[in-house]
């Protein structure tokens, strides 16, 4: 029987940038790619759980924030979370977290976490009202370690002093 | 040359086919019948739609049948129990599917199920096997477009009650309620919902469809108990049905009216639909077609200001419905 040719691992053109995006999990590290890994935005598809296709809107979602997820693995309580993308949907404003993909642009990544004090205290609410916890600048260190690795991130020290 | 004086013919309704011979009844008589070459002739020529010449070419498909169940055909007897079908009169309306390809590069080719239908009745097993709801879709979709109403029936409903998966059931068939599709929730172990079923077949030419294993021969057992119709258990290994009805027949009810029992099917493809046309299959999109900003050419897919997509996202169409369309327009 012919099934659902809308596979939803296959390769995409990102709406927002044109570029041409690979879905291959040896590429990006995740099984599910959601976003573009040059531009960061995603596409409203999924409704209630990651992967089922079964929203209408279909708008771009921009990457607005980042966020941390709790991890519920009780042999690492000190892991501060797995870091997490914040996308607003342009058409409905629906806020989602998506995982970061091995090869998404970390520039980028880091010029979402300056943008998110610019997005303002609407942001910061709405993001708190659904159960997300936005990252600040403050947090900066912590994320380039979660990015690069804490060893990575002492090296870069070492060679700046 | 002979001729069969046309006044000896009988006219009679075809109740069962196997192998090249149908069952007519005539007056409360079977008579078990082949097909005149004639009949046959006529059906399994065609002229080429480009063809320049007058040549025919013969329909290579030999599973092509020129009757179907439910058919009104004139017959001539030839003795007591048998006789030959000379000619099928006017069909009310039929269903039909797109025939399996029995391999790569095979043409498929319209199937017809049952002839002068009043009501399809989707069969579903709450549980064992589990319930395809895309599939629903598919045959819902195949009966509004042969313009016959559809009431879904729920088998095995004993097997979810009182368990979480009765509240996940009770959600899904909401929504099909909504749309205003009649929704039956049967169980042939304890006989609940048969009363029921049995209103809704009264004097209707009903037919079951379903996949194998959802237990529509022992639905009609139930409905039936007279019939004593074979019947087999789904395979534990597979959790699937295990192909016991292997013949299309039709069945008289007491109450009035008949009930065809069909092979379980494992894919229904629809046959003869433009991806274009489909959305007026969705009775709860039919209303809202041509209002989209692209009008009825919108594909209500990735279209700005579609009035489809836009209803789903309010909540008046179902997300599952909405991806069953989207499913069966891939799949054209």
């Amino acid at each position: 029987m012919r099934t659902y040719v809308k596979d939803i691992n296959a390769d995409f053109t990102c709406k927002n940038c044109g570029c041409f995006v690979s879905a291959r999990s040896e590429v990006s590290g995740v099984v599910n790619r959601n976003h573009c890994p040059y531009c960061l935005y995603s596409r409203h598809v999924d409704l209630f759980t990651a992967g089922d296709r079964l929203c209408a809107c279909k708008g771009l979602m921009a990457p607005i924030g980042l966020a941390l997820k709790n991890s519920r693995d009780k042999y690492a309580k000190r892991n501060p979370g797995e870091l997490m993308l914040v996308h607003c949907c342009e058409h409905c404003d629906r806020l989602s977290i998506n995982r970061i993909a091995a090869d998404d642009d970390t520039v980028k990544i880091l010029a979402v976490l300056g943008n998110n004090s610019e997005v303002g205290p609407s942001f910061l609410e709405r993001c708190w009202y659904e159960g997300i916890h936005p990252l600040r600048e403050s947090h900066r260190t912590l994320v380039q370690t979660q990015l690069f690795g804490s060893a990575a991130l002492m090296a870069s020290h070492a060679r700046a002093y | 040359m002979q001729t069969q004086n046309t006044d000896t013919y009988l006219t009679g309704i075809v109740y069962k086919k196997n192998l090249g011979h149908y069952d007519v009844h005539h007056n409360g008589k079977i008579t078990t019948c082949s097909v005149s070459a004639k009949l046959w002739k006529n059906f399994k020529t065609t002229k080429l739609p480009n063809h320049t010449g007058t040549r025919v070419k013969e329909v290579s498909e030999k599973h092509m049948d020129p009757i179907a169940i439910g058919d009104r055909v004139k017959f001539a007897p030839s003795n007591a129990d048998h006789g030959m079908v000379v000619e099928v009169l006017p069909r009310k309306n039929y269903l039909a599917r797109c025939s399996a390809k029995p391999m790569p590069g095979a043409y498929a080719f319209e199937q017809v199920i049952a002839a002068n239908l009043d009501q399809v009745i989707p069969v579903f097993a709450a549980a064992d096997p589990e319930p395809k709801w895309h599939m629903l879709d598919r045959y819902l979709v195949t009966a509004e477009s042969y313009g016959i109403p559809s009431k879904i029936v729920i088998t095995k409903f004993d097997l979810v009650r009182g368990k979480r998966s009765e509240d996940e059931l009770i959600n899904i068939l909401k929504r099909y309620r909504a749309i205003g599709y009649p929704v039956i929730l049967t169980s042939a172990k304890d006989g609940e919902g048969l009363s029921e079923l049995k209103q809704a077949l009264e004097n209707c030419h009903s037919v079951l469809v379903g996949k194998s294993g959802v237990g529509k021969t022992t639905l009609l057992n139930a409905l039936e108990p007279g019939l004593g119709l074979r019947i087999q258990a789904v395979n534990r290994a597979t959790g699937k049905g295990r192909h016991t009805t292997s013949h299309l027949e039709m069945f008289p009810l007491d109450g009035g009216g008949t009930l065809i029992d069909t092979p379980g099917v494992r894919e229904f493809g629809i046959w003869g639909l433009e991806p274009e046309d489909l959305a007026q299959y969705f009775p709860e999109m039919k209303a809202l077609l041509g209002q989209c900003k692209f009008g009825l050419s919108c594909q209500h897919d990735e279209e700005p200001g579609c009035v489809i997509r836009q209803a789903v996202m309010d909540g008046r169409i179902s997300p599952y419905r909405y991806q069953s369309y989207l499913r069966l327009k891939a799949d054209m």
